[in-house]
């Protein structure tokens, strides 16, 4: 593989620096480099929070990058704030409950992904929200096994699946789901595996 | 008590953690700081990992007082240290300067952000003025510019070695990128790499009795007569320009055959790297300079590559020319024209730095 790029954008609390921080330490686990990096305003709570992070078998130079390989926006403003990460290759993925106007979408991109995955998470349990994106974002991306991301989600998690293995359960099958979610998308079509840089 | 860091361990951090590890295992003695964004993880994890080794910490009141008490605990003898970021480091100029004139081993981590002001709370390169010149001295500093997590632990360790070395304050200059992100590193013990710790020893309370055991010591920052101030100012230039040769550290890539020699630091230098890769493999005749120390600069390498062929020179920086600035006044003479990249508080990554290189030898 080469260097794959996900820009990672949501509300302050739905967990898009958990999620992409998990991804950062199983790529690591599995020998691969990966830097992760947050963007972080002045809100001490609420505000669009950004990850971006990058995952290669190679050195990987700068921290940030300029256009992603897949952007996922979890909220209505957070579509808006990440245009600028969307380029002519990018995948754009953002959720299907969002009511989508005219300029709601970057101006480029290759492709525009909508996903009904709160709905999903209804279903399931809303807290694991974060959990199904990233499962999509494996499914689309295949940079890590999803074995490491439930190794790496273990050992973040462990104390509380001890607990309540319930959860366990729960958060390997949100997994599941946002895998399912984009498999449904494309039907076995287009992956975004690696960039050229 | 047992030692924090242990043979050679792999690790995959941020860089605030690694400061913190790396401050251990330089046997720091104590912090004092005050909260800045990007660098408020260096005292989150040093309060969590200092408690375990008997390290101390004290949160002050503002920066102009976390500065003066890492002062005072210097003279104390004990290895102290701070870390700060933008406005933080604007207002640590006062103790900054205290220490340049009195010598004294302060060490400090600047994790820049964006500026002017409260600027951004994320990333920079616009604290280079600040740290290497700041104050109402001479810059009597030294400044290492690190590029990784590796080089953070690494910097940070030689940071404390060298002040309590020479003297004279030090930096690490890093920035919100660098402080915020996680990379792997391996974090391990000095002893098992052979490289030795200097002690720290107090300059108050020694032994003996002045006049007849040994000299008073003369720990100064003001002087009664122009004349005073003016030998000593000579006398401590005499004594940093001496050590320069044993200080400059500096990286080149591909510079033997170099036509366009892009020159960057720090976090800037890893994307300069991917793109003279890039040009290289393209035919492009093109090389890195980056400068480690910032101050001292190393100007006499960087004099001896402009001089083997270099065209053109193409500076890269997250700031509107405060490197410009530094390497003018430190290659002045020298006539390689001097191209731009400037891009004040945002990421550069090697596609810009490939644009501006083709845009130079169209």
């Amino acid at each position: 593989m080469g260097l794959v790029r996900v820009a990672l954008a949501g509300e302050g609390g739905q967990g898009v620096q958990s999620v992409a921080e998990i991804m950062a330490e199983a790529a690591y686990d599995e020998g691969l480099q990966a830097i992760y990096i947050p963007n972080f305003g002045l809100e001490q709570r609420g505000g669009v929070s950004i990850a971006f992070l990058q995952v290669s078998d190679r050195r990987i130079g700068a921290p940030k990058f300029n256009k992603a390989d897949v952007v996922v926006a979890l909220s209505q403003r957070a579509m808006i704030r990440t245009h600028t990460y969307s380029g002519p290759d990018t995948i754009f993925v953002y959720d299907s409950s969002f009511e989508v106007g005219e300029g709601d979408l970057p101006s480029q991109y290759k492709m525009a992904l909508d996903m009904p995955a709160v709905e999903k998470s209804r279903e399931l349990n809303t807290r694991v929200f974060n959990v199904i994106i990233m499962g999509a974002i494996l499914e689309l991306t295949n940079m890590i096994p999803v074995q490491a991301a439930r190794s790496a989600l273990e050992r973040k998690l462990g104390y509380k699946f001890e607990k309540n293995p319930e959860l366990r359960e729960m958060n390997f099958k949100a997994i599941e789901i946002g895998q399912a979610l984009v498999q449904n998308k494309l039907k076995g079509g287009e992956k975004v595996c690696a960039s050229s840089m | 008590m047992e030692k924090p860091v242990t043979g050679t361990r792999k690790v995959f951090m941020t860089g605030n953690e690694t400061v913190a590890w790396a401050a251990l295992a330089a046997e720091a003695d104590i912090m004092f700081g005050y909260p800045i964004t990007p660098q408020n993880e260096i005292m989150h994890y040093w309060t969590r990992l200092g408690a375990k080794y008997d390290r101390g910490f004290l949160q002050t009141e503002d920066e102009i007082s976390a500065g003066f008490t890492v002062c005072g605990a210097i003279i104390a003898g004990k290895k102290a240290f701070t870390a700060t970021a933008g406005p933080g480091n604007t207002l640590m100029q006062e103790p900054f300067s205290m220490a340049e004139a009195m010598r004294l081993p302060i060490v400090a981590i600047i994790q820049q952000r964006g500026g002017p002001s409260s600027g951004t709370v994320i990333y920079s390169q616009q604290e280079v003025t600040l740290t290497t010149y700041g104050g109402n001295g001479e810059g009597h500093r030294i400044v290492y510019s690190t590029a990784s997590h590796q080089e953070l632990y690494d910097y940070t360790i030689k940071a404390f070695n060298t002040a309590w070395k020479y003297r004279f304050p030090t930096f690490v200059l890093g920035d919100g990128y660098q402080a915020k992100m996680r990379e792997p590193l391996e974090m391990y013990d000095p002893e098992a790499r052979n490289l030795e710790i200097i002690k720290p020893s107090p300059m108050v309370g020694l032994p003996g009795q002045i006049g007849i055991d040994r000299e008073p010591q003369h720990l100064c920052n003001i002087y009664s007569l122009e004349e005073e101030l003016y030998d000593v100012v000579l006398k401590v230039q005499a004594e940093y320009d001496g050590i320069i040769p044993e200080l400059v550290e500096y990286e080149c890539r591909e510079c033997d055959d170099a036509e366009i020699l892009v020159v960057s630091h720090g976090v800037v230098s890893r994307s300069t790297d991917d793109a003279v890769m890039a040009l290289r493999s393209q035919g492009i005749k093109v090389g890195a300079f980056r400068p480690i120390t910032l101050r001292p600069f190393p100007s006499q390498k960087l004099r001896e590559i402009l001089r083997s062929g270099v065209k053109k020179m193409l500076v890269v920086e997250s700031a509107y020319g405060q490197l410009v600035r530094l390497l003018k006044q430190e290659i002045y003479g020298e006539t390689v024209p001097i191209e731009t990249l400037l891009m004040p508080g945002v990421g550069i990554i090697d596609a810009d730095i490939i644009s501006k290189v083709k845009s130079l030898i169209q």
